[in-house]
């Protein structure tokens, strides 16, 4: 992942055109610079918020992990590794705090799923999904589609193939090794490809719709 | 040709063998490319998740979650500072119930044993207090109070002062 590279804020709408990078941010949220730490999350809950609101499906959840994680992550700046980047760290904060409340939610969950289950339907067909992708719907029938995926499965897929991560990135946030998140993104696809038959037949060619 | 790479990359995207140059290229091409993308969809609809567009956060979202982690880091700070202030006042004060309770009941002890009358039932007894004072000690916000009792069974009297946490012993 890239190192975000910004203009130091020199107060209020005015800039000094000194370039920071996320490692002299840091340092000075070492020395206790509570402003340097609030440029790091401003710099980085966007992303962070965006992945994990796609591995909840709920964005104001996802906020409050994004809050958990920066706060965990204050709390244990003294032990952040510099030869990893900030973002892939955080990241992990962000995602462990994710998983363990898909855990914690999954029998919550089941019980909604059985009393209040209600299917998001696509009109049109196969031909021309590439348009109707583009205005979000992916978001939306993930949603639908993601109970099928455990935990890891789940954080794998969205931050390899929704986010664009590489593979060792993803193994270091989610702290397995690449082949496993290579099987976890392989399981995660063909039980989506499964679910997608069964459920949205509208996004298959017509020669596979059953 | 470009179109031609692309489709012959497809599989190898989806079984995850791609080098990640290639790959990163692959993703480009999809979303950039409307035909190359249609025909792959059909061929793999998984990959709609691939191409699926980032929401913009909104920026009142991002400025809430700034001030709400720097609003506890600086609350955290406050309330460490304050315990560790607080400590010797509050051992002072532990240390002065301690005192207070035990004095009283040494000295009923003492009463006790020098007029030699009986423990109980006695009309000396009636008028003595049932028990000693009491002293609470409470952490109010900044403020530690010290309340002091005047017996067990009388809580409308009370005496308190408020124990500045900046001071030091």
């Amino acid at each position: 992942m890239r190192e975000n590279l910004c203009v130091q804020r020199a107060g209020f709408g005015s800039f000094t055109g000194v370039v920071m990078n996320d490692r002299q941010w840091i340092q000075s949220a070492k020395e206790g610079d509570e402003d340097a730490y609030a440029e790091l999350v401003r710099r980085h809950s966007v992303g962070l918020h965006r992945a994990v609101a796609r591995i909840l499906t709920d964005d104001a959840e996802a906020w409050d992990v994004v809050q958990m994680a920066f706060l965990k992550a204050w709390q244990k700046l003294d032990r952040y590794d510099p030869r990893y980047s900030f973002s892939t760290w955080l990241y992990r904060i962000g995602t462990n705090l994710a998983i363990d409340l898909l855990r914690s939610r999954t029998s919550r969950e089941r019980a909604h799923k059985a009393g209040t289950e209600h299917r998001l339907r696509v009109v049109g067909s196969g031909d021309g999904a590439g348009a109707r992708v583009e205005s979000g719907e992916a978001d939306d029938v993930l949603r639908q589609l993601v109970r099928v995926l455990t935990p890891q499965q789940r954080s794998a897929f969205v931050l390899r193939e929704m986010e664009g991560l590489e593979t060792a990135e993803v193994a270091d946030m989610l702290g397995c090794s690449a082949t496993t998140v290579r099987n976890h993104i392989f399981q995660a696809r063909k039980a989506l490809r499964r679910e997608l038959k069964e459920r949205f037949p509208e996004y298959l060619p017509a020669s596979e719709r059953g | 040709m470009n179109c031609e790479i692309f489709h012959q990359l497809v599989g190898s995207y989806v079984d995850e063998t791609l080098e990640e140059d290639r790959r990163q290229w692959f993703r480009r091409h999809l979303r950039e490319c409307t035909s190359c993308r249609e025909s792959a969809l059909r061929q793999e609809p998984t990959l709609m998740f691939a191409i699926a567009p980032a929401k913009s956060a909104v920026r009142e979202s991002v400025e809430a979650c700034v001030a709400a982690v720097t609003g506890r880091i600086r609350q955290d700070r406050v309330e460490r500072r304050l315990r560790h202030r607080r400590r010797p006042w509050l051992a002072a004060a532990a240390a002065a119930v301690v005192a207070v309770s035990g004095g009283l009941a040494w000295r009923a002890m003492l009463g006790n044993e020098g007029s030699g009358s009986p423990a109980i039932g006695t009309a000396q007894d009636i008028d003595r207090p049932a028990s000693p004072p009491t002293v609470e000690v409470e952490a109010m916000g900044d403020d530690v109070r010290v309340y002091q009792f005047a017996t067990d069974g009388d809580d409308d009297t009370a005496v308190y002062f408020i124990v500045d946490p900046a001071l030091e012993l």
